[in-house]
């Protein structure tokens, strides 16, 4: 739902610029847009939520009474490949906020698709490995590694996939000739959220997958 | 002294900025009269008020809950409905007081305060605000329609598993507490966020963070409580979801859980919760308490850092909940002493209060008694809450009913009747007319000791041994006559608030008949919202005013003459300002916010009952969300209205200085009335 | 009610104390404030002086709130226009009524922790008992070889011998459960797939109540237990006969009770040497469907059933506990047989699912097993 502040309000205290599409506003008390620390505060909110899985795994994963464990079905190359692949897509992330900011909007829309493709291509991973997953014997209900896995994991993936309806958004916006220059901050606004599901991503993977 | 204004800020529009209507099809709500405006309404006042309205219907379901509990309870042995019916009961009736009546009750008064307190005309998101309040709405109507769909949760609030799991809870009671209460989480997340950047970003010119009166720095600290803790108890209910409806293995015992982790996970959000639930009602009472003494707050610095204290430390003590979970004695002692610690910020409040009504001349209104009220029992909760800290007293104590006396203390003779002075504190600031103070005195005196007698007996039952969440009780014990004399007073607890509706009803009777301008500044007060009219217009501010210490508006009305001594030089109908500014663009109201917050329920139903109607919420969400995203920032031929005030009696006062949207610059306004400024608009 | 713990109340409770004076009126078996044992006592010097700070802080709070309110309520003489001294705070003071606040914590901390310490470190004078809770019932399993296994199970009343720290070895079958006798010591939640344990001791032989005091479903208001100390012979004596088999009855009413047992009881109840192979056979041994219900080889023997929410024995001095010497004595017939008659209807439960179904038994029926029940002593 507060992905939605993205396009939210744009009010001020004192401001004399009426609805100016996604422009930055200068007259906050803080400096900083509403939208973005509207993000910000919901990037720390989120981090509990992750946490608060993260430390259910923790607690639940070698409490299973029966098989099979993250030993037996865990193809970390594999992971490691999708993982590389989600580490791209905050680089080509970065390169779109700063095309934008430097108002080329068509490399902004080049490098917007991209990082969709690359968060297309990790969760084509996910889809992968869950289904492979389930053939090797590891259901949502088989024990209790696969409820916490699969929720952890899910939940991520659950993240990354608005992420990629965002993506498509700003990309069909930028068709429309909604993104510009001006409203560079809405796509690095967007960008906040997608980093902050990489490096989540990174400690879920080191969790998960790297620690025995 | 003048008023400082702020200048006018140039007005600066740029080409493109000219509100389109992007797909044709959205258009925003025009009226702002009739119950239909209040449907879309993104004002934050009226968004405050419909948060007011709707945490006191809650309260009475809650409270009618409690009172069937009570008759139960008032002699041993009782069978006036069964053990199942008695669960739901003493469930759904903790679960609305908690999250529908004191979490949206600090809400409402937030959303209507906060704004105003810090000089701004709206908060950051209106839209998202209006959601907030539907969300909470929808959530709260489901959770209670479980009530005709098999019966309530019957797993109690803290739900601890595994009872709570399909196996020992087959009903779907416990369905609805865990998606219901997702979906008012939700509601609390957005609002908190909201509220948030609302203080951070909107305040006024010269409103620095040390100058903003106590209730926001309390409300400040409530939602940065509230957007840190909401995520872990959503973790904890999407778990218990996931059990229910998905058979995952998070409680399953045999499966190798462990089922301390619920409690964990409860608490982590839980204890904070605690605080989240009393800091508004500490800055209400903050704010009532200067006023009647007429003097500024006691150590202004103190009473903001003690909360923020209160707010960190609040964090460390979640498992003083489960001393007796067998968390091993080293946890035991460390969660013993932080809670022990934790009670030094909260004493420090007391005294605080204690010594700004010191050399005072204190004026015994109703809110101010509500205010002594909340700080005479509020003490009495916070001792026993030491007595608990003590982790080997706390193994007694636990579980019985000297707890329910405890949290009974510090929410409602704490939370509960902050909030009721500050009904009456604020009420002429919201409606434009004073609740009656003869009956506010009854209301006050008959809760009082009604409350005492209901609760009070309480710590006698639970040092005697009797258990929380017993549908009845063995005669022999000890345990009748204190019982007996609790049942009494939570119907006298009944009638107190009865004297209330009808003090509600007889003021607003008395003020249609006979309308007496209360004037901006009835009670003589400190902050910005007595500087604007009493109902306060649509936008608030006519000229945003720029802040030069606490108390701004109270500063304007007295100031030390040449001896150094303070004197009035200026009443507040003076200084306040006319509420006839011009030329505020507020934000247009809209559907979607409550369209988008219908849709969640459906989701919750359908994955109860039927997926299918799941699907339609899924679709009426992600509509609403694509049209709350397309819909245009104002809608072109609402552009020359503007809101209604306060509570819609009013009519549009304002005129636009605007053009209708064909591109035209906004005309200029008079000179020297107003600036054209947004009150926050949308897109 | 003795006097000292009106007195306690009083400061503790904080409350209008004209309220408290009769709350000495009645006996509460299940006093917090009453310890009979050195464990219970231990917390109770503890909390004493925490509850007297309490008071103090109280009667300092609500007595400096009516003064100031009298002092300095706005009186009708007064000129409104003059304002009161603008005081906005003062530094010193405020730190003062900061640190003094933590300072008296600290003291009550390092009570508080060394106290915890104390209770904590106690170790078994020999006896362990396995408490298990179960919706809405207790069971112990006690083990008096100490070779691993347990040689017995009893139900509701668990019996320990006087004057020895006794260790209890906590857990659950189904919920989480919470085993509480006031008067030996604080509770301890019985936790599925944990073991937690807790330390009794009683002063002296007698009868100690308490009930499950973490919610656990339907009837969680009657789940009883009660500890029963013994003298230190009369408890070796106890062991020994607990640990035979009971006794089949030859003839008359128990006869055919016994029978009646063995075909309508067995999948739930064990009562070793009536009905062993029934039991083996039909038992469902599934937790679930009620399945595992108390064992009642020597149900005779104790004070109470159902959870202990019924005496099983007329309570003949009129304190509302059964003591030991009482057992055996007068049969609570009535009870019993409503019992029989229709649990369901004298104690909630789900039948379907827990607790015990109504067996539809006929007058001539509950007679026999009631006979019968009173043989298993």
């Amino acid at each position: 739902m507060t992905e939605t502040a993205v396009d939210e309000a744009l009010p001020s205290a004192a401001g004399a610029e009426p609805h100016a599409h996604g422009a930055p506003s200068h007259e906050t008390s803080t400096g900083i847009s509403n939208e973005k620390l509207a993000m910000w505060v919901f990037l720390g909110s989120d981090c509990l939520l992750f946490g608060g899985l993260i430390s259910t795994y923790l607690l639940l994963r070698h409490r299973s009474t029966s098989g099979p464990g993250p030993e037996d079905v865990f193809d970390i190359p594999f992971t490691s490949v999708s993982s590389f692949v989600l580490l791209m897509s905050s680089l080509t992330m970065a390169l779109a906020v700063g095309a934008i900011h430097r108002g080329d909007v068509r490399r902004c829309r080049t490098w917007l698709v991209t990082t969709a493709m690359l968060g297309g291509v990790f969760i084509a991973g996910q889809v992968y490995e869950f289904t492979s997953f389930v053939k090797e014997g590891l259901g949502y209900t088989t024990n209790i590694f696969g409820s916490a896995f699969f929720t952890l994991t899910g939940f991520h993936g659950v993240h990354v996939s608005v992420g990629i309806i965002f993506l498509m958004s700003l990309f069909v916006m930028s068709l429309r000739g909604k993104i510009t220059q001006e409203s560079a901050e809405t796509v690095e606004i967007f960008g906040l959220y997608w980093h902050f599901v990489d490096i989540v991503w990174i400690l879920i993977f080191t969790v998960v997958y790297l620690i025995p | 002294m003048a008023i400082v204004e702020q200048p006018t800020a140039p007005l600066e529009l740029t080409t493109g900025t000219t509100p389109t209507r992007p797909l044709g099809v959205f258009t925003r709500p025009q009226s702002t009269t009739g119950w239909r405006s209040w449907l879309t309404t993104v004002d934050h006042k009226r968004i405050g008020i419909m948060y007011g309205a709707a945490s006191l219907f809650f309260f009475a379901v809650g409270g009618i809950e409690a009172l069937l509990i009570r008759a139960q309870l008032a002699a041993p042995g009782q069978k006036l409905y069964s053990a199942d019916l008695y669960n739901q009961l003493f469930t759904m009736h903790g679960v609305t007081m908690i999250f529908l009546v004191v979490i949206p009750l600090g809400a409402a008064f937030m959303n209507y305060l906060i704004p105003l307190q810090i000089g701004a005309r709206d908060v950051a998101f209106p839209r998202l605000n209006a959601f907030s309040f539907w969300a909470f709405l929808f959530g709260g109507i489901m959770l209670n329609t479980s009530w005709f769909m098999g019966g309530g949760a019957e797993g109690g609030w803290f739900a601890y598993a595994p009872n709570t799991g399909v196996t020992f809870s087959p009903g779907h009671g416990m369905d609805f507490y865990a998606i219901g209460l997702q979906i008012t989480g939700i509601a609390s997340l957005v609002g908190s966020i909201n509220l948030i950047v609302t203080v951070l970003n909107m305040r006024a010119p010269g409103m620095t963070l040390m100058k903003m009166p106590v209730f926001t720095w309390m409300g400040f600290v409530t939602q940065m409580l509230l957007v840190f803790a909401l995520p872990v108890i959503s973790v904890a209910l999407f778990l218990l979801t996931f059990d229910r409806l998905y058979d995952a293995n998070f409680f399953n015992v045999e499966a190798g859980a462990d089922p301390l982790l619920w409690q964990h996970l409860f608490w982590i959000f839980g204890h904070p919760e605690v605080y989240i639930l009393i800091l508004p009602a500490f800055g209400v009472v903050s704010e009532i308490i200067p006023v009647f003494s007429r003097k500024p707050i006691f150590g202004y610095p103190f009473m903001v850092f003690s909360g923020i204290a209160i707010g960190f430390m609040g964090w460390g003590v979640w498992a003083h909940h489960m001393f007796a979970s067998g968390l091993g004695p080293i946890s035991v002692a460390a969660f013993s002493l932080s809670t022990m610690f934790i009670a030094v910020p909260t004493g420090v409040k007391i005294l605080n209060w204690m010594a700004t009504m010191w050399g005072g001349k204190l004026r015994f209104t109703t809110p101010m008694l509500f205010a002594i009220g909340l700080v005479t029992m509020f003490t009495i909760g916070g001792l026993s809450g030491v007595t608990h800290a003590v982790s080997p007293a706390d193994t007694q104590q636990t579980d019985t009913y000297y707890i329910v006396a405890h949290f009974h203390y510090v929410l409602f003779g704490g939370a509960l009747m902050a909030f009721l002075g500050g009904f009456y504190f604020w009420w002429p600031k919201v409606f434009g007319y004073k609740l009656d103070e003869k009956l506010g005195k009854w209301h006050f005196w008959t809760i009082l000791v009604a409350f005492n007698l209901t609760f009070g007996p309480m710590h006698i039952l639970g040092l005697q041994g009797m258990p929380r969440r017993m549908h009845t009780y063995i005669e022999g014990y000890g345990f009748e006559f204190w019982n007996a004399v609790s049942t009494a007073g939570a119907f006298l607890i009944a009638v107190s608030m009865l004297i209330f509706a009808a003090n509600i009803i007889k003021s607003h009777r008395a003020h249609k008949r006979n309308p007496v301008e209360v004037g901006p500044d009835p009670w003589d007060a400190r902050s910005l919202e007595w500087s604007v009219p009493s109902p306060v217009p649509a936008h608030n501010f006519d000229v945003v005013p720029t802040v030069s210490r606490l108390d701004e508006f109270w500063h304007r009305k007295y100031q030390e003459d040449e001896t150094g001594k303070v004197v009035r030089v200026a009443t507040g109908e003076e200084v306040a300002q006319k509420g006839d500014g011009t030329g505020v663009h507020l934000p247009s109201p809209s559907y979607w916010p409550l369209v988008l917050a219908f849709g969640l329920p459906l989701i919750g139903y359908g994955l109860i009952f039927n997926l299918g109607i799941a699907a339609v919420g899924g679709v009426i969400v992600v509509l609403a969300g694509f049209a709350w995203g397309m819909e245009p920032a104002d809608d072109p031929e609402a552009h020359a209205l503007a809101h209604t005030n306060g509570h819609g009696d009013g009519h549009v006062a304002l005129t636009e200085g605007a053009g209708d949207g064909d591109g035209e610059e906004p005309a200029a306004v008079p000179a020297g009335t107003a600036s054209d400024e947004e009150a926050g608009s949308d897109d | 009610m003795p006097r000292r713990r009106t007195a306690r109340r009083l400061l503790a409770l904080a409350l209008p104390l004209i309220l408290l004076l009769s709350a000495c009126a009645s006996d509460a078996p299940q006093d917090t404030l009453e310890p009979k044992g050195p464990i219970a006592r231990d917390i109770d010097n503890l909390v004493n002086p925490v509850f007297l700070v309490a008071a103090a802080v109280f009667v300092f709070v609500e007595f400096g709130v009516l003064y100031l309110v009298f002092r300095f309520r706005r009186r009708h003489q007064d000129n409104d226009s003059e304002l009161p001294t603008q005081t906005h705070g003062n530094t010193k003071l405020e730190i003062g009524w900061t640190v003094l606040p933590a300072v008296i914590l600290a003291v009550v901390a390092v009570g508080t922790v060394s106290t915890l310490f104390q209770i904590e470190d106690r170790e078994s004078d020999g006896l362990t008992v396995q408490v298990t809770g179960h919706q809405w019932w207790w069971s112990f399993d006690y083990d008096t070889d100490g070779d691993g296994e347990v040689d017995f199970r009893t139900a509701n009343d668990m019996v320990i011998p006087a004057g020895q720290n006794v260790e209890l070895e906590i857990t659950s079958a189904d919920v989480i459960h919470s085993f509480w006798i006031p008067s030996l010591n604080g509770k301890k939640d019985a936790v599925p797939g944990r073991i937690t344990t807790l330390t009794l001791n009683a002063d002296e032989p007698g009868t100690y109540v308490g009930q499950c005091t973490e919610f656990c479903g339907l009837s969680h208001a009657y789940m009883r237990q009660r500890v029963v100390a013994l003298p230190e012979d009369e408890f070796e004596q106890w062991l020994a006969d607990q640990a035979e088999p009971a006794e089949m009855p030859t003839e008359g009413d128990a006869a055919l009770g016994a029978e009646l047992f063995a075909t309508q009881c067995s999948r739930c109840h064990l009562a070793r040497g009536i009905n062993d192979e029934q039991y083996e056979e039909e038992g469902s041994g599934d937790d679930l469907i009620a399945g595992e219900a108390p064992d009642l080889t020597h149900f005779a023997s104790r004070g109470a059933f159902a959870g202990a929410t019924f005496d099983l024995w007329n309570d003949l001095d009129g304190d509302d506990i059964v003591e030991a010497d009482e057992i055996g004595v007068e049969l609570n017939r009535a009870d019993l047989e409503a019992w029989l008659r229709d649990p369901p209807g004298e104690k909630p439960m789900a039948p379907e699912s827990r607790g015990m179904p109504n067996l539809e038994l006929q007058e001539e029926q509950i007679d026999q097993l009631v006979a019968f029940l009173e043989t298993l002593d």
